[in-house]
């Protein structure tokens, strides 16, 4: 287990240098400087400024103080926030992107695993095409005009949540809900192909033979079987929401990281977009990491020790 | 992993949402007396450090919790702030600010030294203020910033705690706008020594003299409060005990929460919402300092420096289609270089002075006639060009709005080119390009903001215009008239007449910010240069 | 031995009977033998649904691809005195289709308003610059769909081959490549997306790049896993045997055996592609004007949403429906090509 984690987390920092080196010289790459109104700007006063952001430098120099900053956990200074660390920005807003993140996941993957099994135990009636539809539905309608509809129907028309802001429970229900349909349509769609199986194996078959009862079979015996999988899909379902969470926190006017960005992609605040590369990228790598150690400890077929 | 605490869960989760869902839609209207108000940003407030700040969020939020020598006013006036009053010398080269008793929102006393401290601080080498070109007629201003003067040389010195004494190196008329500026704004030595790097980064780590204090804000987040300053030598002409800022960055969102009544004031983004609220009692539209024009280069083309050709172009556009059609924003076609409703003299607007008409109306006919001449007396058939302009929404819009209406002059052909804004500079600076269409935000309310940049060594005349009558009006502006008001005036209205006759430029819109603002609230001042926004005077009825 | 050898006489055998050939015909299997792909593609088409996505998905391919002779108007012409007209189908006086529009509560005449030509029609209406959103959804839909074709075209001609050689070769290479398909992996694709895109300046080349960078890996991880359990199988032993190249054993032997699973995996990039493409249009580092693309198409949409639903609606439902399509193909071919699975 040890050796494992050692591996493990040997490639997670092998990773995040590979990313940040490519963003860094992805980004030295682009136009762009920190200023704002460069064009009122003479070309002693650019130096100047060049000078005081470091940018002067030979890149080399510019890489390897970057590289020892990201080991302190320091990304530089933003361009659009002057004087505000990196780290800082991203710290001080990543509370509510997990907050509606983790609210979307638990969300989604509790009522995907309800209706997957439904739709499984009730398979070839109008009840299993009926969920079907729904996660059809659910993979297929985007997030971006998901937060729309429910921010106008539910937020607007029908005045039951608030429209946007942050603050509260009541803030976090419809972004959670806009995010959570994909995590929910994959669980629901996944669960339901487990647990058909799980359902003809044999084992079943013979807890039928024996006469136990139906819901005691489907509870005890193929629904904790077909949930042990599940946790394989948790890592892709991370990358969805953070993708839908760029827009739909742009939409519910939430402060965290998403929006941010966005915004900074299209400010061409470089600190920024490489600061944010480097974390969505670790904490993709710390749920694959986790998914695969409790996938481990779940599943007794699969040993981590090898 | 036991699936009922997983269905316990789920089940609490659907439950508690039903249940909070019923009350959720409690309104947040106010009684009507209650002097507070939520006003919306569309983007986030970057820093409050004065010495670096660069957009309009900043230099808003710093005019409310700060306040300089002088105050901005409407219709370009200045009024008393820090200063009582001031004295100008006869040569126009030192003025004098006697300083009223003031405090900082810490209790300490608002000298003279603080102002002192401030403009060194911004000049200084270290700190590489994107703004520092704003004190260049400072004496040895520019020589500091470049680190070949030491600060004591700065023309700005405190004689006593309470007066203040500037050296311009030439008569700077205008120099009563700047010192309303948030870069001329006084800084606090301590608190700045104090705070270290986090100085003005969080509204904790800054010191206020303003009629407002910053409260709540984290430096990155989006929304913050303003509330009274009971140290403000003025706070009793203060009505607003509170105000809400609120960052809201999607449209529709902004919208409909300002539906909802969860805004009071609320700015309108693009032409659906603009037409459809064009009518509203609560609409607004303020006209920005802020023109478009195209700058047709003179030193690639021969073609264009025909002056039929060029006006031509001009008489080809119908700005009125592009601002009410294309852009829909608010925006009004512009009457030539200077923007409308920014300069006054004598309360007759500047804009109106100098307009040539030939020079900003359409006249399709007349164009084809001069577009005929032009192309004989430059012995031409046909003329390619290319139109350069911004990757934005509304810069791809003017650009193909533009194109549709340049073809209709028979053997012209242009080809459009939207790059990213830094890169579309970088072009216009090098002067690879046809047309490009340019745009100016002045810095102050005065025209020469906006005429010098057409004098034949400036390096924002990208078309590279020349014209010596030109010039010589703009320096007499600057220099021989600079004391005299009338004259100064006369120079400037002839100047931009000379520019439009020749068709130096072809001015297209102004720009303008659409906002829908609630009934009861009153009194929002509204400049068209920074800080634009003032709530000094605002109640709530 | 010799004791046992017979010669043969031209008497010894005689030619089958007619009576003799019917006997043996009655224990003729009834079917024609079927190919694997024959007997997946009947499969797949007693399941309905699957059968009309796949029309749908030709439909849209013709007419997007075609839309040449379709389209009503010009996609790009912009007319602003025609900007934000509602829907108007020739005949039709169904509110919503009649040109017609809610204002301050009084329902107008859009079209008069305008004063717009008797027998102008705009189908879906028209956007904010007068351009008929009819021949931009046409547009938008033919993007999308262009960007399946090349998602389609990654997978297969990098995804595909990157699984075999991984798969076939083993050893220090497939650890190698397996290596960096997993740090990859852990890349959330749409970072590396973002990041190629600022590079390269938003645009379609900029999208089928980062499109072509990130598709490709669960393919190939697939392919792979599949190879390596094919490899070790009889026919394969035995065409290595016989001396085959490695090259024509991954065309002849391999391949056959890896179409279920790469057309199945295929079905499922595409909806992932074309989202990707969408939402980084939605944002604004898509497609740029005055291209439409769904998701700009969307975006656009969004912002008049409260006066002007169809703007959003539209683009919006024929981009779920190119998903649906796509998903719920994917879904009967998968059952088509497992015959084990019992889904319907």
């Amino acid at each position: 287990m040890a050796k494992y984690l050692a591996k493990r987390i040997f490639y997670i920092i092998l990773t995040l240098f590979i990313v940040t080196t490519v963003t860094f010289f992805l980004m030295k790459f682009m136009p762009g400087t920190p200023l704002t109104n460069q064009a009122k700007l003479s070309p002693s006063q650019i130096h100047q400024i060049y000078k005081q952001y470091g940018l002067d430098k030979p890149l080399w120099q510019q890489y390897l103080s970057y590289l020892a900053g990201v080991v302190h956990g320091n990304f530089g200074t933003s361009f659009q926030f002057s004087d505000q660390p990196v780290s800082y920005l991203i710290g001080s807003r990543l509370g509510p992107s997990l907050t509606i993140g983790g609210e979307a996941m638990v969300v989604g993957v509790i009522i995907g695993i309800i209706v997957g099994s439904i739709g499984a135990v009730k398979q070839d009636t109008w009840v299993d095409t009926a969920t079907t539809i729904i996660s059809i539905l659910g993979v297929s309608i985007p997030s971006f005009v998901l937060a729309v509809l429910l921010q106008y129907y539910l937020g607007l028309k029908l005045r039951l949540f608030p429209i946007a802001d942050w603050g509260g429970f009541m803030y976090t229900v419809l972004p959670t809900l806009a995010l959570a349909a994909s995590p929910f349509a994959e669980t629901a769609r996944f669960m339901r192909t487990e647990m058909v199986d799980v359902l003809s194996s044999d084992y079943i078959e013979l807890a039928k033979a024996k006469g136990l009862n139906k819901v005691g079979i489907i509870y005890h015996h193929a629904l904790r079987n077909s949930l042990i999988p599940i946790v394989t899909i948790v890592g892709p379902l991370a990358v969805n929401i953070m993708t839908g969470s760029m827009v739909v926190e742009n939409i519910f006017s939430i402060p965290g990281i998403g929006e941010q960005f966005v915004k900074s992609i299209l400010t061409n605040d470089y600190p920024t977009i490489m600061g944010l590369a480097i974390v969505y990228c670790a904490m993709l790598c710390v749920v694959l990491l986790i998914t695969d150690i409790l996938y481990g400890l779940i599943d007794p077929r699969i040993r981590i020790n090898k | 992993m036991k699936l009922s605490s997983f269905a316990k869960l789920g089940g609490v989760a659907l439950l508690s949402a039903l249940v909070l869902a019923g009350c959720g839609s409690k309104s947040s209207q106010s009684g009507s007396s209650k002097q507070e108000l939520t006003w919306q940003e569309s983007s986030n407030l970057p820093t409050m450090d004065l010495s670096k700040a660069t957009d309009i969020v900043s230099a808003e939020t710093l005019n409310a919790t700060n306040e300089g020598l002088l105050k901005m006013s409407t219709k370009a006036k200045v009024v008393p702030g820090v200063a009582k009053n001031y004295t100008v010398s006869k040569d126009g080269k030192t003025w004098t600010f006697n300083l009223r008793h003031s405090k900082w929102s810490d209790g300490t006393p608002v000298t003279a030294k603080d102002f002192v401290y401030s403009w060194q601080r911004t000049l200084a080498p270290k700190t590489a203020s994107q703004y520092a070109y704003i004190f260049d007629h400072i004496k040895n201003a520019t020589k500091y910033n470049t680190g070949k003067a030491s600060a004591s040389s700065l023309g700005v010195k405190a004689d006593g705690n309470y007066k203040l004494v500037v050296t311009l190196s030439k008569p700077q008329s205008y120099f009563k706008y700047l010192v309303a500026n948030a870069q001329f704004f006084p800084q606090k030595q301590s608190a700045v020594k104090k705070f270290g790097s986090k100085y003005g980064t969080q509204s904790k780590y800054m010191v206020y003299n303003g009629p407002f204090k910053l409260t709540g804000w984290s430096g990155t987040n989006d929304s913050w409060t303003m509330v009274k300053n009971s140290n403000y030598w003025n706070k009793k002409n203060i009505k607003l005990d509170k105000m809400k800022i609120q960052v809201s960055k999607d449209p529709s969102t902004t919208l409909n929460q300002y539906n909802t009544d969860k805004l009071d004031v609320a700015t309108l983004t693009g032409s659906q919402q603009v037409s459809h609220y064009k009518n509203n009692k609560d609409y607004k539209s303020f006209l920005n300092a802020s023109t478009f024009y195209l700058e047709m280069n003179q030193k690639k083309d021969p073609v264009l420096r025909n002056i039929n050709i060029r006006k031509a172009i001009s008489l080809a556009i119908n700005r009125k289609q592009l601002t009410n059609k294309v852009l829909a924003d608010g925006s009004v076609p512009a009457r030539g270089l200077v923007a409308a409703k920014m300069a006054y003299r004598n309360g007759k607007d500047y804009a109106d002075q100098a307009e040539v008409k030939a020079a900003d109306s359409q006249n399709l006919a007349q164009a084809k006639k001069l577009w005929a001449k032009g192309l004989k007396e430059t012995g031409k058939k046909t003329v390619a060009l290319n139109l350069l302009s911004d990757d934005t929404p509304a810069g791809k819009n003017t650009t193909e709005f533009i194109q549709s209406q340049l073809t209709k002059l028979p053997g012209l052909k242009i080809t459009n080119q939207n790059l990213p804004f830094k890169t579309r500079l970088q072009r216009s600076q090098d002067g690879n390009f046809d047309l490009v269409i340019s745009a100016w935000i002045a810095d102050f309310p005065d025209p020469i903001s906006f005429l010098s940049l057409f004098t034949s060594d400036n390096s924002y005349n990208n078309g590279k215009w020349k014209s010596t009558e030109y010039d010589n009006l703009i320096k007499n502006a600057e220099g021989r008239d600079a004391l005299n008001a009338g004259k100064r005036w006369d120079d400037m209205v002839q100047a931009q007449k000379v520019l439009m006759n020749d068709q130096g430029i072809v001015p297209l819109y102004q720009q303008s910010t659409p906002k829908l603002i609630k009934s009861n609230v009153k009194g929002i001042q509204f400049f068209p240069t920074s800080p634009e926004w003032d709530w000094s005077k605002v109640s709530i009825k | 031995m010799a004791d046992n050898s017979k010669s043969f006489s031209t008497g010894d055998f005689l030619p089958l009977s007619d009576a003799d050939r019917s006997h043996l015909d009655s224990e003729k299997i009834t079917a024609p033998s079927q190919t694997f792909l024959q007997d997946s593609w009947r499969r797949l088409r007693h399941n309905k649904a699957a059968m009309i996505c796949l029309v749908i998905l030709i439909i849209l391919f013709i007419l997007s691809f075609g839309s040449h002779f379709f389209q009503t108007h010009n996609p790009n012409a912009t007319n602003p005195d025609l900007a934000n007209l509602p829907p108007k189908i020739p005949g039709l006086d169904i509110n919503g289709f009649n040109g017609t529009l809610m204002q301050s509560g009084e329902r107008i005449n859009a079209y008069a308003q305008a004063h717009a030509h008797a027998g102008t029609y705009y189908i879906l209406g028209t956007d904010y610059l007068g351009r008929d959103l009819f021949s931009r959804i046409l547009f938008g839909t033919r993007i999308s769909l262009t960007i399946a074709l090349v998602a389609s075209f990654f997978d297969l001609a990098f995804g595909v081959v990157y699984g075999i050689i991984s798969g076939w070769l083993g050893g220090w290479v497939d650890t190698l490549m397996q290596r960096i398909i997993e740090i990859i992996l852990s890349i959330p694709n749409l970072v590396v997306m973002v990041l190629l895109i600022v590079v390269l300046k938003p645009g379609m080349s900029a999208i089928i790049i980062a499109i072509a960078i990130t598709s490709w890996i669960n393919m190939a991880r697939l392919v792979r896993a599949q190879t390596l359990e094919l490899k070790n199988q009889e026919f394969i032993l035995a065409a290595r045997t016989l001396g085959e190249s490695s090259f024509k054993i991954a065309f002849k032997h391999l391949l056959p055996n890896l179409s279920s699973v790469i057309i199945i995996n295929l079905m499922f990039t595409i909806p992932t592609a074309i989202f990707f493409e969408a939402f980084l249009s939605y944002i604004g580092i898509g497609v740029s004007a005055p291209q439409a693309s769904l998701g700009t198409l969307i975006s656009d949409g969004q912002k008049n949403f409260q006066f002007l639903p169809y703007q959003m609606w539209y683009p919006a439902i024929v981009l779920s429906i190119i998903m649906i399509a796509f998903n719920i193909l994917g879904d009967g071919l998968r059952d088509a090509f497992d015959p084990k699975s019992n889904r319907k």
